[in-house]
C-alpha cells in the first residue's frame, strides 16, 4: 500500500509479491514479533486477560472483515457462528468418549477446534445461501435473523440442554489440553490467542493474494460487472460465507480455553454488531483495521471500567445520595459505545487504519513531503 | 376451530400495532433511504415516555382523560426527538454508503437503550391504575381482551390519520413527491430537508403510540423493543417501500405470530413465537426478494 523507498527495484515478480518486501519492513515485523511474544514480560498481569480478549476480537472480526470489507456482503450475525464454534469444540470435549491415549497426549481440543470450524463454517454457508438471490439491505436481514434463530431459539433452548445441566457448560480445569501444555493460566492463554491470531491473519492475508481473494474484491466493488467478467459469483459469495464462518468458529472454540465455560450470554446480538463497530473504527477493508479497530475497542472499555470503579468508589464515599448513579454504569457504558460508532462514523469514517496509513506515508516522505504544512 | 379464529382475530389486534410501527419505518426508508435498525428502541421509548406521563397525570385527572392525554403528550415528545435525531445524527449521513447508515441506526439503538435504562429502570413496569378493563368482550363468539380491541381502534384510527395526512395536505404531498423522485421534488421547490425531518418525526410518533399499546398488553420492559424489532419481517413481507405492504405485513405477521404461539409451542418450546417471523422471513426472501409490493431495483453497470 505505501511507497515504497527511492532505489528500490525488484527484478522478478517473486520479489514483488512477497510479504516483507524491504528491510525495514522485515525488521519491523521481527520487532512486531518480538513484541508479541515478550508481552507476558513486559506488562502487570491483570493487563493480559485484556491483550487475549483484543486477540478473541481480531479472531471473531476476522471474518466480519472479510465478508464486509472484502466481498461486499454485510452481515449482522456473526455471533451466532462464534457461538456455534464455542459449542461445538465444548460439547466435542464433554461428551465424545475420547480413547485416553488421546487425551493424555492433548489432541482432544486441537482435534475439536478444527471440527469447529467446520461446523461453524457449514452453519454460516447456510445462511449465506440467501446472498445468492439478495443483497443489502435483505442480506441484512438474512444474517440477523441467523442470530435470532441460532442464539435465543436453537442453542438456548434446545443445545444447553443436553446433559441437564441447565444454561452453560462448564469446563473443568485441566481438560483443555493442547499436546503437553495444559491451558490453565493467563499466560498460557495469550500465548495461544497470539499464535492463532498470527496463523489466522496470515491465512487471511494470503487467501486475499490468491485467485479466490480477487474474486471477492471484484464482487465487492460491483457485483454484476464480476459477473460478466466470469466470476461465478455464488461460488464466491458462498466460499466466502466458509471462510469467515470458519474463522468464526476457530474465535469461539478458542474463546471457551479463556472462559471455561460455554454459555449463551456471550453471543448475544450485541457482539454481531460490536465486531461489525470494530471494522468500522478499524477501518474497512484492511487487515491492519481488524487490529486497531479491536485494540481500540477493548482497551477504550477497560480504561472506561477503570475510570468508572475510581468514580464509583469517589461517589459512594463523598455523595452517597447519588449513589445510585453507580448502579447504571453499565447502561452508560453502552449509550457511550453506541454515540462512538455514531460519531466515528460522521467525523472519522475511514477508520484508524486510514490515520495510519496517513502517518506512515508522511514518514515516507518525509522530510520532503507535500502533504504535511 | 374456535382456538383457530380467536388466533386469528387476536393476531390481527396485535398485528395492527406492528402495522402502525412499519408505517413510520417505510416512511423514514421511501423519504430518506435510510433503513432503520432502531425502530425497537424507538418503540420501546414511545412506551417508557408515555408510563412517564401517564403516572404524573393520573394524580389529578380521571383515568381515561389522563390516559388520552399522556399519549397525545407522548406523541409531541416523540415528534421533537424525531426532529433532533435527524438533524444531529442522519442529516450529516444523506449519500454515505448503506453499511455506514445503517450503523449509525444502530449505534442510535444502543444509545436510545441505554438512556431509557439510565432513566426508567429495567424491571418491567406496567400501567397502573389499569387503563382497559380487564374483562374480555365478547364479539360473535369470540372472546376478545379489550385491551387488544382498544389498540385495534387506536391502530386503526391513527393509520387512517396518517394515509389522510399523505393524500390529502400540502406537506404530505410533499412527502410523497420527494419519496417519487427527490430531484424533481426539489427542482420544485420541495425542502428535502423538511420532508426528512418530517419522516423522522412521523416514525417517532407512530412507534411511541405503537409502543404505548404493547406496554398495555404486556407491561413494559427490554422486550417491547424485540416487539418493535418485528418491524423488520413486516416490511421484508410487505416491500420496503409500500404503505399498503406495511399494513398487510404487519397484519399477517401478528396473525402468524399467534399461530404459532398457539400450535407449534407445544411441540418447540419457548421462544418460537417470537422467532417464527425471522424463519418465515428468511424463507419468504428466497422465493420472493422484494416483498409483496416492493419496487424492483434493475442495475446498470
Amino acid at each position: 500500500m505505501s511507497y515504497l523507498p527511492c532505489g528500490q527495484y525488484f527484478e522478478s515478480y517473486l520479489d514483488d509479491q512477497k510479504w516483507w518486501r524491504t528491510p525495514f519492513i522485515k525488521a519491523k515485523m521481527i520487532f512486531m514479533l518480538v513484541v508479541v511474544l515478550a508481552l507476558p514480560y513486559l506488562v502487570a498481569s491483570e493487563w493480559l486477560s485484556v491483550f487475549y480478549t483484543i486477540n478473541y476480537y481480531i479472531l471473531a472480526a476476522l471474518g466480519v472483515q472479510l465478508l464486509i470489507g472484502y466481498c461486499g456482503q454485510i452481515t449482522l450475525g456473526h455471533a451466532a457462528f462464534v457461538a456455534v464454534g464455542g459449542y461445538t469444540s465444548a460439547m466435542m470435549i464433554l461428551f465424545i468418549p475420547w480413547p485416553t491415549f488421546m487425551v493424555d497426549s492433548g489432541l482432544v481440543y486441537p482435534i475439536s477446534i478444527i471440527c469447529a470450524g467446520f461446523t461453524a463454517a457449514m452453519w454460516s454457508v447456510l445462511f449465506g445461501l440467501p446472498s445468492a438471490r439478495v443483497k443489502g439491505f435483505y442480506l441484512i436481514m438474512t444474517t440477523m435473523a441467523a442470530q435470532w434463530i441460532t442464539v435465543p431459539l436453537v442453542i438456548t433452548q434446545y443445545v444447553s440442554q443436553i446433559g441437564g445441566r441447565g444454561q452453560s457448560f462448564s469446563l473443568p480445569p485441566g481438560l483443555i489440553k493442547i499436546g503437553p501444555w495444559t491451558i490453565d493460566d493467563d499466560v498460557k492463554i495469550y500465548y495461544f490467542s497470539a499464535f492463532l491470531v498470527l496463523l489466522c491473519l496470515l491465512a487471511m492475508g494470503n487467501i486475499l493474494r490468491s485467485k479466490i481473494g480477487r474474486a471477492w474484491i471484484a464482487i465487492r466493488d460491483n457485483d454484476i460487472a464480476a459477473e460478466t467478467m466470469g466470476v461465478n459469483i455464488v461460488v464466491y459469495k458462498l466460499i466466502a460465507f466458509f471462510v469467515a464462518g470458519f474463522f468464526a468458529g476457530i474465535a469461539g472454540a478458542f474463546w471457551i480455553s479463556a472462559l471455561f465455560f460455554v454459555s449463551p450470554e456471550h453471543y448475544e446480538w450485541f457482539y454481531s454488531l460490536l465486531w461489525v463497530g470494530i471494522i468500522l473504527i478499524g477501518g474497512v477493508g484492511s487487515i491492519q483495521g481488524i487490529v486497531f479497530g479491536s485494540a481500540f475497542v477493548v482497551i477504550i472499555f477497560k480504561l472506561l471500567e477503570m475510570g468508572v470503579l475510581g468514580i464509583s468508589e469517589f461517589v459512594m464515599t463523598s455523595y452517597p445520595e447519588i449513589g445510585w448513579v453507580t448502579t447504571k454504569i453499565i447502561f452508560f457504558k453502552e449509550s457511550a459505545f453506541g454515540l462512538a460508532i455514531i460519531f466515528f462514523l460522521i467525523y472519522e469514517p475511514n477508520g484508524l487504519s486510514y490515520r495510519y496509513w496517513q502517518l506512515k506515508n508522511y514518514f515516507n516522505l518525509w522530510p520532503f513531503s507535500y502533504t504535511g504544512k | 376451530m374456535d382456538l383457530f379464529l380467536q388466533l386469528v382475530v387476536t393476531g390481527v389486534m396485535l398485528g395492527s400495532i406492528f402495522a402502525l410501527v412499519a408505517l413510520g419505518w417505510v416512511l423514514i426508508y421511501k423519504c430518506s433511504g435510510v433503513l432503520n435498525l432502531a425502530m425497537g428502541e424507538l418503540t420501546m421509548i414511545g412506551g417508557y415516555v408515555c408510563l412517564g406521563l401517564y403516572q404524573k397525570f393520573v394524580a389529578f385527572m380521571p383515568v381515561n382523560t389522563a390516559f388520552v392525554v399522556a399519549l397525545i403528550g407522548t406523541m409531541i415528545i416523540g415528534l421533537i426527538l424525531g426532529l433532533l435525531t435527524e438533524r444531529i445524527f442522519l442529516r450529516k449521513m444523506i449519500g454515505e454508503p448503506i453499511l455506514a447508515v445503517i450503523m449509525v441506526t444502530v449505534g442510535l439503538s444502543f444509545f436510545f437503550k441505554g438512556m431509557v435504562f439510565i432513566i426508567w429502570d429495567t424491571d418491567t413496569q406496567v400501567f397502573l391504575p389499569r387503563i382497559f378493563s380487564i374483562d374480555p368482550i365478547v364479539i360473535l363468539g369470540i372472546t376478545v381482551g379489550s385491551v387488544y380491541l382498544w389498540s385495534f381502534v387506536a391502530a386503526m384510527v391513527l393509520m387512517v390519520v396518517f394515509v389522510c395526512f399523505f393524500k390529502y395536505t400540502r406537506w404530505g404531498l410533499s412527502m410523497q413527491a420527494c419519496a417519487d423522485d427527490e430531484m424533481a421534488a426539489l427542482s420544485l421547490g420541495v425542502s428535502a430537508k423538511f420532508v426528512y425531518a418530517l419522516a423522522w418525526a412521523i416514525a417517532f410518533m407512530a412507534a411511541g403510540v405503537g409502543g404505548t399499546l404493547l406496554g398495555n398488553i404486556n407491561g413494559l420492559n427490554y422486550s417491547v423493543s424485540s416487539l418493535g424489532l418485528l418491524v423488520l419481517p413486516v416490511v421484508v413481507f410487505g416491500g420496503l417501500n409500500s404503505v399498503p405492504g406495511a399494513i398487510v405485513g404487519g397484519i399477517t405477521i401478528g396473525i402468524l405470530q399467534n399461530l404459532t404461539g398457539g400450535y407449534l409451542d407445544f411441540y418447540f418450546p419457548g421462544g418460537i413465537k417470537e422467532i417464527a417471523p425471522f424463519i418465515f422471513m428468511v424463507i419468504f426472501l428466497l422465493f420472493k426478494p422484494y416483498g409483496l409490493w416492493g419496487w424492483e431495483r434493475i442495475e446498470r453497470v
